[in-house]
C-alpha cells in the first residue's frame, strides 16, 4: 500500500532537507508544498528527492496541506500522512499513523502528543494553550472530549477519507476543522501517540498567541 | 443652518451617484434602493432633527441623538462584517486559483495516476 507524506513548508530552506531525508525511508513518496517561500525551500526539498508543488503566493498552512493532499490523491496515495516542515514530528511516528490505515482498521489517524509519549521541551505556557484549545474544541466546536490533542499537525488519511474530508481553512484553523469534520463524518478514526520535539527554532516559528485569536475568527466566519 | 445645507448637499450627491451606478449596472437595483433609503433617512434626520426623538420614543431610547448614534454603530458593524465576509470569499477564490496553478504543473510519473478524480 502506497504511503505519501505531505509537508507544507514556508521559508524552511535551512530545515526541509533534513526533514525530507528523515521521512523518506518510511514512505513511497514525499510531497513538499512550497507555500510561496522567498528562500530556497523548494530547491532544497527537490534535491532531497521530494516532489515539490509550489504555491505562487503564500496561502497558509491549511491551504498548502489541501493542495498536497489533492496531489497525493492524484498520485494514488492509499495512506496520506500530514507532517510539519520544522522537524518537530519524529519521522518514526509515520508507521504508527499509517499502519492502522494499511491494516484497514481506521480511515483517519490523528497523532497526539498527550497520549503517553511526553513531548520534549514543551513550555508550560504552550501546555496551557493546548488545555484552553481543547476546552474550546469541546464546548464551542463540539469535538469529542476524548480527542487529546486539539492542534496536532501529524495525521493520516485513507484515500477515501482524504477525498471525503473537504477542509477549507487556509490558516492554522484547519486542525480544528479537520477534527470536527472527521468526528462528525462517520469515518473510523483513532489517536496514536507521537513524539513532538520543541526546539528554540520551532517555538520561534510556531504558533504565537495572536494566532489563537485568528483561529477563533476563521472558525467563526467559515463555520 | 449651514451645516444642514452642507450635509443635505452631500447626501443628495450620494443619492445621485447611487442611482447612476444602478443605471450603469455597477450595483443591483435592490442594493441601490437600500442605499437610497439610507440617504433619504439621513437627510430627513438632518432637516427634521425632531423626527429622531419620535423614533427614540418608539424604541424606548431616551433622546433622538442617542437613537441615531446606536443605529449608526449597529449599521457600521453590519457593514464591517459584510466587508470581512467579502474579503474571506475573495481569499478562498485566490487560494483556489493558486492551487489550480500549482497542481497544473504537477508531473505524475506514468503508472502513479489515481484511477478516479478526487471528489474534494
Amino acid at each position: 500500500m502506497r504511503a505519501i507524506v505531505v509537508i507544507p513548508a514556508l521559508n524552511e530552506a535551512s530545515r526541509i532537507g533534513e526533514v525530507v531525508a528523515a521521512v523518506r525511508p518510511y514512505v513511497e513518496r514525499v510531497i513538499v508544498v512550497d507555500d510561496g517561500s522567498t528562500d530556497d525551500t523548494g530547491r532544497v526539498a527537490a534535491a532531497e528527492g521530494a516532489t515539490v508543488i509550489r504555491h505562487a503566493l503564500n496561502r497558509g498552512q491549511g491551504a498548502a496541506l489541501k493542495t498536497g493532499t489533492l496531489a497525493a490523491i492524484q498520485m494514488d496515495g492509499c495512506a496520506i500522512v500530514h507532517l510539519d516542515a520544522d522537524g518537530q514530528h519524529d519521522p518514526s511516528c509515520i508507521p504508527a499513523l499509517a499502519d492502522p490505515i494499511r491494516r484497514g482498521e481506521a480511515d483517519v489517524v490523528f497523532g497526539s502528543r498527550f497520549l503517553g509519549i511526553a513531548p520534549r521541551g514543551m513550555p508550560a505556557v504552550r501546555r496551557a494553550y493546548f488545555i484552553a484549545a481543547r476546552l474550546f474544541n469541546t464546548f464551542l466546536l463540539g469535538i469529542p472530549r476524548k480527542i487529546t490533542d486539539p492542534q496536532s499537525g501529524a495525521r493520516a488519511f485513507s484515500k477515501a477519507a482524504a477525498q471525503a474530508i473537504d477542509f477549507r481553512q487556509d490558516g492554522a484553523a484547519h486542525c480544528s476543522e479537520i477534527l470536527r469534520m472527521v468526528t462528525r463524518s462517520g469515518l473510523r478514526y483513532q489517536e496514536v501517540p507521537v513524539l513532538v520535539r520543541y526546539t528554540k527554532e520551532t517555538l520561534q516559528k510556531g504558533h504565537r498567541f495572536t494566532v489563537a485569536f485568528r483561529i477563533l475568527w476563521q472558525l467563526i466566519v467559515r463555520h | 443652518m449651514l451645516i444642514q445645507l452642507i450635509l443635505v448637499l452631500i447626501l443628495a450627491g450620494l443619492f445621485v451617484v447611487t442611482v447612476r451606478r444602478a443605471v450603469q449596472g455597477v450595483i443591483p437595483w435592490g442594493e441601490a434602493l437600500a442605499w437610497c433609503a439610507l440617504w433619504v433617512a439621513a437627510a430627513t434626520v438632518v432637516l427634521l432633527p425632531k423626527t429622531t426623538s419620535v423614533i427614540a420614543q418608539l424604541v424606548g431610547v431616551g433622546r433622538g441623538v442617542d437613537a441615531v448614534v446606536y443605529l449608526s454603530i449597529t449599521l457600521l458593524f453590519v457593514l464591517l462584517f459584510r466587508v470581512f465576509l467579502t474579503l474571506d470569499r475573495l481569499d478562498q477564490q485566490l487560494t483556489g486559483m493558486v492551487r489550480r496553478e500549482a497542481l497544473r504543473d504537477l508531473n505524475i510519473p506514468p503508472g502513479e495516476e489515481a484511477d478516479t478524480a478526487p471528489r474534494v
